[in-house]
Parts: C-alpha cells; sequence; structure tokens
C-alpha cells in the first residue's frame, strides 16, 4: 500500500491586480505517495508551475495563497504543532526547506547567485540546514558534483564559466545535497538542446534510484512524462482533469483534453497520420469559461458540460477524471 | 585562464587613463590657447584695475610670455607644454605667490582636499550602502518609505547649500563648531593629538556637508538597485534554500549590488569634487578650492591651469584605482567588457 | 493625454509640474508682481530704501546692503535664474539628442565612441574646467554663459535618449518598417520620434538640472554674467560676501536658496514622474 507524502487539497492561488483577479490554481487536490515519480502536465498557463510554487511558499505579491492545505506528516517534525505545510511559520517552514523539499526551478541558468562560486552556493545552504563544517561540506559537493556527472573541479568556478546544460546539472547536484524526501522539479528540460534534455532525465532517474526519493516533475512535453513519471496528474485552467498511473493514461486516456494532449504527440513506430492539435486557445485566467472549463473546445461537449462543473471522481482504483462524460 | 584576463584588463583600464590623462591636458592645452582674450594681457588689465602700473609696459609682457612658454609657434609651445606641465607638471612660477612655482601652492593644498573628500566620500558611501540596502530589503515598512522620501529630497540639495544650512546652524547660532579654516591657528602643527583634534573639530562641517549630501543619494540608489535584484530568479532560489534571511541579504543581494554601486561610486568623483571645491571656498578650508578662488581671482594663469590640472588627475586616478578593483568585487568584470 | 490619466500614473509627475508651473508663472509675472511689491521702482537701483531693513509688510524680505527690496530682487534672480537655465538645459538638450540619437541608431563603433566621451566628459570636474573658461572668455553674455553651461549639461540627457532609441531600434514594429522599404528618415520621424517624447523630457528636465546647478557654481564665485542681470546664485553670494550670516541676516542668504532647491526639486520629481508613467514596468506590476 502506497504510503502518502503530500495531501494537497482544495489549493487556490490568486493574483490580485489592476485588471482583476487572476484565479491562477483554483481548486486543486490530489495526493503524492512516497517514493514514486509523480509528473504535472498541462500546456502553458494551466497553472501547474505556480501549483509547485505554491507548494514551495514562494508565491509574491501579487500573488498569494488563498486557500489550501498540504498535509504532511512524514515531513514535518513532531515539535511542530501542524502537519499543514501551509500553516507552519516563516521559520518552521525554512527548516524544511531543502532539507526535506528541494527545487529544481524552471530556468534554472538564472537561479545561480553571480557573484558566489558554485561550490560557496551549495555549500551555504549544507551549512544552513545541518551541522557539518565547512571542510566537510566542500567535500560533499564534490561527491555530488561527481553524481551528476561533473568534474569536482568546477566547484571553483563562477556561474557565468559554465554553460547552459553544466548549471542545470549544478541546479540537481545542489537539489540532492540534503537527501531530501521530495525533489520538485519544474520545467527541467525547457530551453534545453535535445542531447542535455535526454541526459538530465537520465540524472534525475539515476538520482531517484541511489536516494529514494519522491520528484515531482511538473512539464507541457508528455514525451518527458512517457519517460520518467509513474503517474501523471493532468491540469488544466486551473484545476485537474485527470489523474492515473502514466501508462493508463498514455494507453487510456478517458478525459477529452487528456486525449487531446496525446493525441499531439508524434509517433516515429507506428503509421504516420496527421498531427491534430486541440482546437481553440486556452482561456485567460481573469476569465475562466462557466461550467467544465474545457467545454468551448471539447468535441464531445453536451450542454450540461455548460452549466455544471464536472468534480475529480473516482472511476476506478487510483483513476480520476472530472468529466460529465463519466459521471 | 582567468589571470590572463585580469591582467588584460588591467593593461587595457591604465593605457585608457594615460590616453584620457594626455588627451585631457591637450584639450586644455588647445582651449587655452584658443580663447578669445590674451592671459597675459588681462592679467596686466586685472593688475592695472587694482591701481598698480606695471612699469616695462609692452617689453614685460613679452618677457613673461618667454618665461610661461607662451611665445612663438604652436606646435613649439606643445612642445614645451608637454615637457613641463605634463611630464613633470612644472606650471611655472605663480601670481599669487611669486615667483613661488604654482605646482608649490598646488601640493600644499592637495592633501587638504584629498583628506576631506577621502574621507567623506568613503563615510559616505558605506553607511549610504548599507543603509540603502536595508531599506530596499525592507522596504513594506513606514520607516524604510520615510527614510526613501527623506533622502529622495535631501539628496537633491547640492552641498554647497548644506553647507549653508549647517554653518547657520552650528557655527553661527549654536557656537559649537568653528567658521573656517582646516585647524586652529594658534596650536603648533605636527602631529600631536591636540592639533589632530583641531583638525577634526574644524572639518567637521566641511566633511558633513558633503557626507549628507552624498550619503542619501546613495541610499536610493543603493535602494533601487536591491529592489530589482530581489526580483531576479537567483533570491527565489535562495529562499527556495531555506537560507536565513540575513544570509541572503549579506551573500545574495548586497553582493550583488557591490558592483554597480561601486561603479557609480567612481562615477561620481567629478561631481563630488565640484561641490567639494565649493564647500571649501565657503568655509575658507585650505585645499583646492581656496586656492583656486585666489588663483582665479589674480588671473593667475599657471595656478588655474594647474588646479584645474590636477583636479581632472586626481578624479581620473582615483577613478583608476577604484576600476583595478572591480574584479575583486565582481568576477564577471574581468571578462569582456562589464555586465 | 487626460490629466487625470497622467495623475493616476505618477504623482510625483503632476507635483513636479505644478510647481514648476508656479515658478515660471512668478518668472513671468515679474514686472506685475515687481509693481505690487514696490511701485514702479527698479529692483537693482540702490539707495532705493534704507539698507538692512528688517522684513515687514513692505519689505518682505527685508532690504539689502544697498537698500534694494530683496523680495523684489528675488523674484527678479528667479526670472533670470529660470531664462538662463532653460536655455542652457534647450542647448544641451539639442546637442543630448543628436549624440543620443546617433549612438542609439547607428550603434556599434560609433556608438562605443560616443559613449566613451560621453562618459568622459561625465566623469571630469566640470566646475574647475568651466570656472577657468568663464574666468578667461572676456564678457559673458547670456548666450556665451549658455552655451558654456550646455558644455557640461549635455551629457545627461544623451544617456536616456540613447538607450531609448537602442531599446526601440530592436522593436518589431521598426523592422516592419524597414521591412517595407521606408527611408531612415521616415522611420525616424514616424515610428521613433513619438515613442522618444517623454524621454525628451527626461532629458530637458535633467539637462536643465545640470544647466542651473553649473550656473550657481559659478555665480558662487562671482563669475555670473554681470552687469544689470541677477540670478539667485548672484544673490547667494552677494549676501554672504556682506557677511549675512554673521550678522544674523538668514533672510537674506536662505529665500534664494530654497528657491534653487525649489527648482530643482520640481525638476528631478518631472523628470522621475516622467520615467515612472511612460516605464510601466518599473511601477506597477500587473502580476499573471
Amino acid at each position: 500500500m502506497d504510503q502518502t507524502l503530500l495531501e494537497i487539497r482544495d489549493m487556490r492561488i490568486y493574483y490580485a491586480t489592476t485588471l482583476g483577479n487572476y484565479k491562477v490554481v483554483d481548486g486543486v487536490s490530489f495526493n503524492v505517495n512516497v517514493d514514486e515519480v509523480l509528473g504535472i502536465a498541462g500546456e502553458s498557463g494551466c497553472g501547474k508551475s505556480t501549483l509547485v510554487e505554491g507548494l514551495l511558499r514562494l508565491i509574491v505579491p501579487p500573488g498569494h495563497i488563498e486557500t489550501g492545505e498540504v498535509a504532511a506528516p512524514l515531513i514535518t517534525d513532531d515539535e511542530t504543532t501542524n502537519c499543514d505545510l501551509l500553516s507552519l511559520t516563516e521559520e518552521e517552514f525554512r527548516r524544511v526547506r531543502w532539507k526535506e523539499i528541494s527545487y529544481i526551478p524552471q530556468g534554472s541558468m538564472n537561479s545561480l547567485n553571480p557573484v558566489a562560486k558554485i561550490e560557496d552556493q551549495i555549500v551555504d545552504t549544507i551549512l544552513a540546514h545541518s551541522s557539518f563544517t565547512r571542510q566537510q561540506a566542500k567535500k560533499h559537493v564534490s561527491e555530488l558534483l561527481e553524481v551528476v556527472g561533473l568534474s569536482p573541479e568546477i566547484a571553483r568556478l563562477y556561474p557565468h564559466e559554465l554553460s547552459g546544460g553544466m548549471k542545470q546539472r549544478v541546479i540537481i547536484a545542489a537539489a540532492i545535497a540534503l537527501k531530501p524526501k521530495l525533489v520538485i522539479a519544474d520545467e527541467p528540460t525547457t530551453a534545453l538542446d535535445v542531447t542535455i534534455q535526454k541526459m538530465v532525465l537520465q540524472t534525475l532517474v539515476r538520482i531517484k534510484k541511489q536516494l529514494n526519493c519522491t520528484i515531482i516533475v511538473v512539464s507541457h512535453d508528455m514525451p518527458v512524462h512517457a519517460q520518467i513519471s509513474d503517474r501523471l496528474v493532468i491540469m488544466y485552467a486551473g484545476k485537474v482533469m485527470e489523474i492515473g498511473p502514466v501508462n493508463d493514461i498514455f494507453g487510456n486516456p478517458l478525459h477529452p483534453y487528456t486525449q487531446g494532449l496525446i493525441a499531439t504527440i508524434p509517433s516515429i513506430t507506428r503509421e504516420r497520420k496527421r498531427l491534430r492539435g486541440i482546437p481553440g486557445t486556452s482561456p485567460s485566467p481573469s476569465e475562466w469559461p462557466s461550467g467544465c472549463r474545457f467545454h468551448p473546445r471539447c468535441e464531445r461537449v453536451m450542454e450540461v458540460c455548460q452549466q455544471e462543473e464536472p468534480k475529480l471522481r473516482e472511476v476506478s482504483p487510483g483513476r480520476f477524471v472530472a468529466c460529465h462524460l463519466y459521471l | 585562464m582567468k589571470k590572463r584576463a585580469i591582467l588584460a584588463y588591467i593593461l587595457k583600464r591604465i593605457l585608457l587613463y594615460i590616453f584620457t590623462i594626455w588627451g585631457a591636458f591637450t584639450i586644455a592645452f588647445l582651449f587655452f590657447h584658443m580663447v578669445p582674450g590674451d592671459p597675459i594681457a588681462a592679467y596686466v588689465r586685472s593688475m592695472q584695475q587694482r591701481g598698480r602700473t606695471i612699469s616695462g609696459g609692452e617689453n614685460l609682457g613679452q618677457e613673461y610670455r618667454k618665461m610661461m612658454g607662451l611665445d612663438g609657434p604652436l606646435y613649439v609651445q606643445y612642445l614645451h607644454y608637454l615637457e613641463n606641465v605634463v611630464l613633470r607638471f612644472n606650471l611655472g612660477p605663480s601670481f599669487i605667490g611669486f615667483p613661488t612655482p604654482a605646482e608649490k601652492h598646488i601640493f600644499l593644498a592637495l592633501p587638504w582636499t584629498i583628506g576631506l573628500l577621502g574621507i567623506a566620500t568613503l563615510i559616505a558611501w558605506i553607511l549610504g550602502f548599507a543603509l540603502g540596502g536595508l531599506v530596499g530589503w525592507k522596504r513594506d515598512s513606514p520607516t524604510s518609505s520615510l527614510l526613501t522620501n527623506l533622502s529622495l529630497v535631501i539628496s537633491q540639495i547640492p552641498p554647497y547649500f548644506i553647507a549653508l544650512a549647517l554653518l547657520f546652524i552650528f557655527a553661527y547660532t549654536l557656537l559649537w563648531l568653528p567658521r573656517r579654516g582646516a585647524f586652529d591657528a594658534a596650536i603648533p602643527k605636527g602631529f600631536t593629538w591636540a592639533f589632530i583634534k583641531s583638525v577634526i573639530r574644524y572639518g567637521t562641517l566641511p566633511a558633513l556637508s558633503l557626507v549628507i549630501f552624498a550619503l542619501f543619494g546613495w541610499v536610493i540608489s543603493t535602494r533601487s538597485i536591491v529592489v530589482s535584484i530581489l526580483g531576479e530568479d537567483y533570491l527565489v532560489y535562495a529562499k527556495a534554500k531555506g537560507l536565513t534571511g540575513g544570509k541572503i541579504l549579506r551573500a545574495y543581494v548586497l553582493r550583488n549590488a557591490m558592483l554597480p554601486q561601486v561603479t557609480g561610486l567612481a562615477l561620481s568623483l567629478g561631481f563630488v569634487l565640484n561641490g567639494a571645491l565649493l564647500v571649501e571656498i565657503l568655509f575658507n578650508y585650505p585645499g583646492l578650492g581656496s586656492l583656486f578662488r585666489d588663483a582665479i581671482g589674480m588671473l593667475d594663469y599657471n595656478t588655474v591651469q594647474g588646479i584645474m590640472l590636477m583636479s581632472i588627475v586626481a578624479v581620473l586616478t582615483a577613478t583608476l584605482l577604484i576600476d583595478l578593483l572591480l574584479p575583486l568585487v565582481d568576477p564577471r568584470v574581468a571578462r569582456e567588457g562589464k555586465t | 493625454m487626460g490629466m487625470r490619466v497622467l495623475f493616476a500614473r505618477s504623482k510625483l509627475l503632476v507635483i513636479g509640474l505644478a510647481i514648476l508651473l508656479f515658478l515660471v508663472l512668478v518668472a513671468l509675472f515679474q514686472p506685475l508682481i515687481n509693481k505690487l511689491l514696490i511701485g514702479d521702482i527698479d529692483p537693482i537701483t540702490m539707495g532705493s530704501f534704507d539698507s538692512y531693513l528688517d522684513p515687514s509688510p513692505q519689505h518682505w524680505l527685508g532690504t539689502d546692503r544697498w537698500g534694494r527690496d530683496w523680495m523684489a530682487q528675488l523674484v527678479l534672480g528667479l526670472r533670470y535664474s529660470l531664462v538662463i537655465g532653460a536655455l542652457a538645459g534647450s542647448v544641451a538638450t539639442l546637442i543630448g539628442v543628436i549624440f543620443g540619437f546617433i549612438a542609439g541608431y547607428k550603434g556599434g563603433m560609433v556608438d562605443s565612441t560616443l559613449r566613451t566621451f560621453t562618459d568622459m566628459i561625465l566623469v571630469i570636474p566640470s566646475w574647475p574646467i568651466l570656472v577657468t573658461l568663464a574666468a578667461y572668455i572676456r564678457g559673458l553674455s547670456i548666450p556665451t554663459m549658455a552655451l558654456l553651461l550646455a558644455l557640461f549639461s549635455w551629457p545627461w540627457g544623451m544617456r536616456a535618449i540613447r538607450s531609448q532609441v537602442l531599446s526601440l531600434r530592436s522593436q518589431p514594429y521598426v523592422d516592419l518598417a524597414k521591412v517595407s522599404n521606408l527611408r531612415d528618415l521616415e522611420i525616424i520621424f514616424t515610428e521613433l520620434v513619438p515613442n522618444l517624447l517623454p524621454y525628451l523630457g527626461v532629458s530637458l528636465a535633467s539637462a536643465t538640472v545640470g544647466a542651473i546647478l553649473a550656473e550657481t557654481g559659478l555665480e558662487l564665485i562671482g563669475l555670473g554674467p554681470g552687469g544689470d542681470i541677477i540670478t539667485l546664485g548672484l544673490m547667494i553670494n552677494f549676501s554672504l560676501g556682506w557677511g549675512a550670516l554673521a550678522l544674523g541676516k538668514v533672510e537674506l542668504v536662505f529665500p534664494p536658496v530654497l528657491c534653487l532647491i525649489l527648482i530643482f526639486v520640481s525638476l528631478n520629481m518631472i523628470n522621475m514622474g516622467l520615467e515612472e508613467a511612460f516605464n510601466p514596468r518599473l511601477k506597477r506590476v500587473t502580476g499573471g
């Protein structure tokens, strides 16, 4: 029986702007199991990056977490009064950061401090969360760099002296520095060329095996999920549309949106057929469509879809879908 | 490989420095030979206005010209200029203390100006940087807003005016501090505690004027740089890493703010010197400022030219020194150009 | 652009403009104000009144050493200071805009050379050079002085224009215009200029501040245009020369100081306000 690492309940992240309230994440709930690779998929603007930023409590004004609860009893200490990550104090959560939950941000190129050596940037985190000495921390950094396939000598270099791929690997090395229970990777392959993409994915798989950690991978790129995710959460317009094991989703997509996503993947092996995109354009967070948010673009739309929002329902063990076709 | 880049950078800067100094000296030379009005005639005129007659008339003018290398075709004068002024800073005799060479007066006054300016600028920069960093870091607090608005206003007031206000309050009304001079004339000069104390006492108001003006300017500029740094990706990442606020402020925010602010310091020196010279005049401080006023009053061509050139040299040299320190502040500098 | 929209975009800009407008109006109506203050007497004529009178309803700031109404001179000085400043600022802006435009539009070597040249001018201490030039040029008329002041004030404007031209040059609509075969000059006038106007304002404001600062610097050492022209800086010079501080007659020293500060503050507010209003990325964050 899978243990639950995170229980995300009704996460809502809103941005208050002069043009209106942007409900970027609007009621998302799902579980993350221990030791799995959970993929979050969906097109740009569906709120998946914002969701994980919310999990990491990195949302800045004008954005804020409107409501939500992230129960994580395995992560929080016995000392804290509750196990909801979102209601810990800043200082309590700071102690949780990196040691339990680490982050591989989108566009890692710019995440490194330009005026500090690579080594120092990882050492400072190690020192902040453990009782290592500086010497020990430096040695650990060398080992980490080797794990991701980099020469330990680059530890003394500055970020501008590294290539994009090298910087990405440094970020990954930093993410595993404290052997966290959870690693959140946001679009780890975007804006990289294909060879580096492959290398990054292989590195992620390798570290998962070595560390036995849980990984959340956010990507709009379905093939990425096909390669490394165990389970998939499909998001659209700030809500969850479908959840299930990755093979199931690829083999038998239930939600029309998921079907559309799968259909956009070109296949090298099977017969050539015309690629179909999903008609229409993504809606704007300032004005989500009524009822089911996908209804304007859905091929199998029914009258009820425009009026009532479908709830996420478990149609078979571990398989969830939010669509009137299945209610 | 890195060493070579830094060496190349240093070499480039030094060459630029030498070239600029040569350029400035040459332009000064050209200006003075193309300016309508003959400095010698002007001097003679000003002497006559004071009721003194110049015996020897025309001949004396010629003599002066020859003495100061102002006769002969232009290129001869230029060569004379290069040899004496540029290479040896031999300016010729001064009028204000004839026949003492002009450069002697200048070298006597220079330490006072550099001391005043140097100390004031350093204090203002360090305090302004730290304060501006804090204000930018905690920019939502009411104290920050107050400080920011205050700084916005004060930083626009030229140091001369600040000096006037300080002078009036502390020297004329409260009588806490002296009005003019750099030290108590009654105390013998030397490295005695009494003399040093008097130097500090007399230098307080002039230095304070310069500090107040510059400090609030640094607060504003540092604050805006910090605010823009706060929006950078690596700041978000630093927070995600669970580092403490203090550590992030020091190692991530302030260290990145240093480069533009140190560069800014170098660029501001000319401006600061302008203010310092005027403040010196107000306080009759025995630096280049007062010397300049006296020399201008007498149309002492050599001294005036010398002070002008010395000001340029001083600023360019200080800028060079700061530029040479830059690679220490930000490792990206030794690359081709700055970021 | 409606006033209300402008106000919403930047309070600074509107307040700055208001203060400046007030000062300009005072300068414009100087003859009238003078009449109200002291009747038909020319404010700079000596001996019109008794010397060193204390402030009173007849003489709001009292009189100076030569028996001249100080308030009337303040208004006159404001007028001259603004005129000289505006003139010098305009000349400086013209030079700065030309250089900035060429540098931004042409790019490459031209840009590098111009930028280095401009930076050099900014770094070098301008006051000693200005004073020296002013001392040796015989007869400083207002136009000559304006030119002199512009000499060191133009870099401030040049940078603003240059950076804006650079960023505009790579905008898609400029490329589009190039593709549709418009000549260089046409592109300049139809596409670039309208977007440059706020930056022109910034240039003008900065250059004017620089010019008035330089002008004050010259007058504090007594090197103004002289003659009958009285400016705020000259007033400060005079009053200090009379030992007004020692005499306790602060009303002679500080009003011109405050006037100048007001001019600087209003111009800088306009400067910052323009950047605020027309560079939305700086202030408002629209999230999403």
